[in-house]
C-alpha cells in the first residue's frame, strides 16, 4: 500500500517542480541574468556597485522598521477581532467575515488617495470639523503611515488568526479551568502557544507583503519623504536609463530577507505546531460575554470599521460624487455625473470590468487548484526537494511584483515564437496566477498545520485508497483554507495595479489600469466613481458566494 | 526507496536541464534577439504581401502605438487614423516609464511601431541608443522650428508647457515671475511636481537653473514649497486647495480642469519656460514599418493637428492655432539647450528634491 502512494506522490511532486520551475524559476532567471551579466560577459563588479551603494542601507533600515511596526500594529488591531469573530457569539455574524475585507479589497493606492484627501491641509476633515486644522502635521509622518499600511493589511492577520483559533477546542481551555488557571494564565498557557504557529505564518505574510508593497510608500510615504526599498527598485526599473539589472539586484536583497524570515517562520511553526483536528470529538463553548463586554465589543468592531473603512471610504465616495474639486464639500457641488460617465462616455469601463472580472476568476481558481496541489505533494513528500519547491512556491511573494512582472516578460517575449502567449490575455492570467499563488499556498498549509496524521492513518486503516482519504478526509478539513486563498486571489488579483499596467495587451484595460488613466487625465473624480463600483461589486460577489456556500453546506 | 531516490535524482537532473535553457536564453539575449528580430521581420513582410493587395493600406492591416496619457486624445488619435486607412490601432497607453520599462522588456521580439513620449529629452535619449527609423513626414515643412530633429528621428506632433498653476479661491488673480515665488505673500502655498517623476518639469528644472542658477529655486524652497508626486498628485494639491499655487506644473491637464469650471487659472512666468515637445517615434524594429509611417504621417494632418489643440496640447504645426490656450507665440521662453539639459536634469531633480525634503510632511 505504502509504497504504492509514495512514488506517486513523488511524480506529482516532480511535475510541479518542473511547472515551478517553468512558470517562476525561468522569468527570475531571466531578470537576474541582466544583473549580472552586461555585454555578454558575467560583471559581477557592476552588481556590487549597484548594491554597495550608501543610500541603499537606509533604505533597507526604512522597509525593515516599516516591516515590523506594520506586523506590530496590525497584531493589535486583528487579535482582538479574531477572538470575537472565533471564541464567541459574533462568529455567527458571518457577514463581518467579508466586511472586514473591504480594507484589503480597496487598491492601497486609491486608500492612500483617501487619507490624504481627508487629512491634508483643507482636506474634507478640516471642512467638515475647521477645529482640527494643524491635525495633518500629526498625519504625514511615519506613524500615519504605518497606521494606513496596518489597516490595508490587517486583514491577512485576522483570516490566519481566527481560522486558528477556530480550531482549538474548548476543552483544552477547560482543562486549564479545572486546574485553576485564571482567563490571563489560560491565554498565556494554553492559547498562545496552541497559536504561536499559525501566527509566525500571519506574521510572515504581513511582514513580506508591506516590504514588497509599492502604493502606498510611493503615494504616502513619498509625501513624508519616507523612501523604501520598493520605490527604489521601482524607480530602477522605469525611470530612464531604465537598469532591470539594477533592480533584480536590489530586490535579491528583499528576498534574501524575506527567505531569512521564512526559516525563522518554519522553524517556529514546526517547532510549535499542534495537531488540533484529530479524530476526537472537538466542540467550542462559546466564551459569555457580559453586557458591558458586549458593547465593548461592539464597539471596537465599530471603531475599527470606521478607520479601516469609514475614513478611506468617505473620501473615495464623496470625491465621485463632488462636481467641481476645488469648491468641496459644499451644498449644490455634488452629482452623479461620474457614474453615468463610467458607461456613456465610451464602452472603455464596462470592458475594464469584464477583463477585471475574468482575470480574478480564472486566476484564483488556478491558484487554488495548483496551490492545493502544490502544498499536499509537498506534505506528501519525503524527498529534499519539498522545501525547495514550497520555497519556490512562496518566492513570487517575496519579490516586489515588478520584478517578477518584468522577469515574466522579458521570458515569454523571448520564447514568443515557440508558444506565442506574450501580448494576449493568456499572460495576464500567467502572470497573476505566478504572482498570487503563495495566498493558496499559505492558507492551505496554515490549515494542514492543524490537521492531525492519526486521521489520514484512521482512514487508511479503514482501506480507504489514498484518493478515498483525499476526498473524504483531507479535502473537507482544508477546504476552508483553499476558500480562503481563493477570496484572497480573487480580491487582489481584481485590483492589482503595477502587473496589468506593464503586461497588459494592446487595447486592453482592467479597472486599476481604467483607475489610473483617468486619474492622469485629470478626472479623478471619475475614477473615484469606478473604485466604489469595483469595491460593491467585489464586495457582493463574495456575500453572495458566501451565502451560496453556507446554504449548500446546510443541505449535506 | 529506491524508487524515491531515482525520482529525487531525476527530478533533479530535469531541473537543471530546464534551468540551463531558460539561463542561456535570459544571458544569450544579445545575439539570439538580433537574428530572431531578423526572422521577424521576414516573417512581417511576407505576410503583408496579400494583405497590401486586398487594401490600399500596407503591413498586415494594424500599427502598434505606445502613448501616454492624456488618454482622451489617445483613443481619439486611434479611432481617426483607422477611420481614414482602414488601419488598426493597437494601443498600449501608459506613463513614460511603463512605455519604456515594456519597450526593454520586449527587446528579443519587439512589438510596438511607433511610441509616443511626453518629453523631448526622453526622446532624445531613444535616438542616442540608436532605435528610431528616420522619415520626413508628409506636412514636414508645417512643423515648429526645432519641433523635428536635425536627422529626422523625432516628430514633435504636440508640446506642452510648464507655468505656474494657482488656485483661484486662495490667489484671485497672480502673475509672480519665478523669482518673486520665494516672497512672503506665497509662504507655504507653493507645491512643485516630483521633477524625478514628471519629465517636463524635470527639462524646466534643468533649462531655469543653467540660465539662472539655483537662487530662485532655493528662495521656493525655503518659502516652504512642498513635492506632493507626481503631475497627477501635484495638481491634486492645487485643485483641492490644500496649496495655493504649482510651481512648474504641465499646463494641459489645467486647461481642462479650468475648462470644467474648477476654480484654478494658469500663466506663463514673465522669466520664461520650456516647451517641450511631444516626440512620435518610429522605431528601427518595427514590425509594420509602413503603417508606422503612415501614423506619423496622420499625426501631422489637419484633422489629428485638431484634436492635439482640443485636448489643450500646443499644435506640432505652425499653421494650426488653438483657442482655449495659450498659443505658442504668447509664452515666454527659455531657449533649451537639450544636450547640456540632458546632462545635468537628473543632478538637478534630485537637487530640487533635497531642497524640498524638510516641507513635507
Amino acid at each position: 500500500m505504502k509504497k504504492m502512494i509514495r512514488p506517486r506522490r513523488e511524480l506529482l511532486l516532480a511535475v510541479l517542480a518542473l511547472l515551478l520551475v517553468f512558470l517562476i524559476v525561468c522569468p527570475v532567471v531571466s531578470i537576474f541574468a541582466k544583473a549580472v551579466i552586461y555585454d555578454g560577459r558575467l560583471d559581477l563588479y557592476r552588481t556590487w556597485q549597484t548594491l554597495s551603494q550608501s543610500e541603499n542601507a537606509q533604505m533597507i533600515a526604512n522597509s525593515l522598521l516599516l516591516g515590523v511596526l506594520v506586523v506590530l500594529l496590525s497584531t493589535v488591531i486583528a487579535a482582538p477581532l479574531a477572538y470575537l469573530f472565533s471564541r464567541t457569539k459574533f462568529a455567527k455574524y458571518r457577514v463581518f467575515d467579508i466586511i472586514f475585507m473591504i480594507p484589503f479589497m480597496t487598491p492601497p493606492y486609491i486608500a492612500s488617495m483617501g487619507w490624504i484627501l481627508f487629512m491634508q491641509k483643507k482636506g474634507l476633515l478640516q471642512q467638515l470639523i475647521p477645529a482640527a486644522a494643524g491635525s495633518e502635521n500629526v498625519f504625514f509622518t511615519l506613524g500615519g503611515l504605518v497606521m494606513v499600511m496596518s489597516l490595508h493589511v490587517f486583514p491577512f492577520m485576522l483570516t490566519i488568526l481566527k481560522n486558528a483559533m477556530l480550531n482549538i477546542p474548548s476543552s483544552l481551555e477547560e482543562a486549564g479551568a479545572v486546574f485553576g488557571a485564571g482567563f490571563g494564565a489560560r491565554l498565556r498557557k494554553v492559547f498562545l502557544p496552541l497559536l504561536s504557529g499559525n501566527y509566525a505564518i500571519g506574521a510572515l505574510l504581513v511582514f513580506v507583503k508591506t516590504l514588497s508593497e509599492y502604493g502606498t510608500p510611493a503615494t504616502l510615504g513619498k509625501r513624508i519623504g519616507f523612501e523604501v526599498f520598493t520605490t527604489e527598485i521601482h524607480r530602477h526599473a522605469t525611470v530612464a536609463p531604465i537598469d532591470f539589472g539594477g533592480s533584480a539586484a536590489l530586490s535579491s536583497v528583499l528576498v534574501g530577507i524575506c527567505l531569512c524570515m521564512w526559516f525563522l517562520q518554519n522553524y517556529i511553526t514546526t517547532r510549535k505546531s499542534y495537531n488540533l483536528v484529530s479524530g476526537k470529538g472537538s466542540r467550542r463553548v462559546e466564551q459569555k460575554l457580559s453586557h458591558s463586554a458586549t458593547a465593548a465589543a461592539w464597539g471596537y468592531i465599530v471603531l475599527v470599521l470606521a478607520v479601516a473603512v469609514g475614513i478611506p471610504y468617505f473620501s473615495v465616495i464623496s470625491t465621485s460624487l463632488i462636481n467641481l474639486r476645488g469648491y468641496g464639500l459644499t451644498p449644490g457641488n455634488f452629482t452623479l455625473a461620474h457614474y453615468a460617465e463610467l458607461f456613456t462616455e465610451n464602452t472603455k469601463g464596462i470592458s475594464a470590468l469584464k477583463n477585471s472580472i475574468f482575470l480574478a476568476v480564472t486566476s484564483a481558481t488556478i491558484c487554488a487548484v495548483l496551490g492545493t496541489l502544490l502544498v499536499l505533494a509537498v506534505r506528501g513528500s519525503r524527498s529534499r526537494l519539498r522545501k525547495v519547491v514550497e520555497a519556490i512556491g512562496l518566492l513570487p511573494e517575496m519579490l516586489p511584483g515588478i520584478v517578477l512582472v518584468i522577469g515574466i516578460m522579458l521570458f515569454w517575449n523571448q520564447i514568443y515564437h515557440v508558444l506565442p502567449l506574450y501580448n494576449t490575455m493568456g499572460i495576464m492570467v500567467l502572470a497573476y496566477v505566478v504572482l498570487f499563488l503563495p495566498y493558496t499556498v499559505q492558507y492551505v498549509t496554515s490549515s494542514f498545520t492543524q490537521i492531525s496524521d492519526s486521521l489520514i492513518a484512521a482512514g487508511r486503516v479503514f482501506g480507504g485508497k489514498p484518493l478515498y482519504i483525499l476526498r473524504h478526509i483531507t479535502l473537507p478539513l482544508i477546504s476552508p483554507g483553499i476558500a480562503t486563498g481563493w477570496m484572497m486571489t480573487f480580491i487582489i488579483a481584481f485590483r492589482e495595479l503595477v502587473t496589468a499596467s506593464l503586461i497588459a495587451p494592446p487595447n486592453t484595460l482592467v479597472v486599476s489600469t481604467y483607475i489610473m488613466r483617468e486619474f492622469e487625465q485629470g478626472s479623478v473624480s471619475v475614477g473615484m466613481a469606478m473604485a466604489v463600483l469595483c469595491v460593491l461589486f467585489t464586495t457582493t460577489a463574495l456575500l453572495a458566494l458566501n451565502a451560496a456556500i453556507d446554504r449548500s453546506s446546510k443541505r449535506e | 526507496m529506491n524508487c524515491k531516490k531515482m525520482m529525487t535524482s531525476l527530478t533533479a537532473a530535469a531541473l537543471c536541464v530546464s534551468l540551463a535553457a531558460c539561463g542561456s536564453t535570459g544571458a544569450a539575449s544579445g545575439a539570439a534577439a538580433s537574428s530572431e528580430s531578423t526572422a521577424a521581420e521576414s516573417a512581417a513582410t511576407s505576410e503583408a504581401a496579400p494583405a497590401e493587395s486586398a487594401a490600399e493600406t500596407t503591413g498586415s492591416g494594424k500599427v502598434t502605438v505606445y502613448m501616454p496619457s492624456p488618454a482622451g486624445l489617445a483613443d481619439k488619435l486611434a479611432e481617426g487614423f483607422t477611420a481614414k486607412t482602414g488601419i488598426e490601432v493597437e494601443q498600449f497607453q501608459g506613463t513614460t516609464g511603463e512605455i519604456l520599462a515594456r519597450l526593454e522588456a520586449e527587446q528579443a521580439n519587439p512589438v510596438a511601431d511607433v511610441v509616443i513620449l511626453a518629453s523631448w529629452s526622453d526622446g532624445l535619449s531613444m535616438k542616442a541608443d540608436g532605435q528610431l527609423e528616420s522619415y520626413t513626414p508628409t506636412n514636414a515643412d508645417k512643423i515648429v522650428d526645432g519641433w523635428i530633429d536635425a536627422d529626422n528621428e523625432l516628430f514633435g506632433y504636440s508640446a506642452s508647457a510648464v507655468g505656474v498653476i494657482y488656485n483661484t479661491t486662495v490667489f484671485p488673480t497672480m502673475d509672480a515671475d519665478w523669482s518673486e515665488l520665494g516672497n512672503a505673500e506665497y509662504k507655504d502655498q507653493l507645491a512643485i511636481p516630483d521633477p524625478e517623476k514628471s519629465g517636463a518639469c524635470k527639462d524646466f528644472v534643468a533649462g531655469y537653473v543653467t540660465n539662472n542658477g539655483w537662487t530662485d529655486f532655493e528662495a521656493m524652497a525655503a518659502n516652504g514649497m512642498k513635492v506632493p508626486g507626481a503631475n497627477k498628485a501635484a495638481l491634486e494639491a492645487v485643485t483641492t486647495g490644500e496649496v495655493g499655487a504649482l510651481v512648474a506644473g504641465v499646463d494641459y491637464n489645467a486647461y481642462s480642469s479650468k475648462a470644467k469650471g474648477e476654480p484654478i487659472d494658469i500663466y506663463y512666468p514673465a522669466g520664461g519656460t520650456v516647451v517641450n515637445p511631444r516626440p512620435a517615434m518610429i522605431l528601427k524594429t518595427a514590425p509594420n514599418m509602413d503603417n508606422a509611417k503612415a501614423f506619423v504621417d496622420y499625426l501631422f494632418s489637419d484633422e489629428a493637428q485638431e484634436l492635439v489643440a482640443k485636448a489643450y496640447l500646443l499644435p506640432g504645426r505652425s499653421d494650426v492655432k488653438c483657442d482655449s490656450r495659450s498659443n505658442l507665440e504668447d509664452i515666454p521662453q527659455i531657449k533649451p539647450d537639450w544636450e547640456k539639459m540632458m546632462a545635468e536634469a537628473s543632478e538637478d531633480s534630485a537637487k530640487v528634491n533635497e531642497l524640498c525634503s524638510a516641507n513635507n510632511g
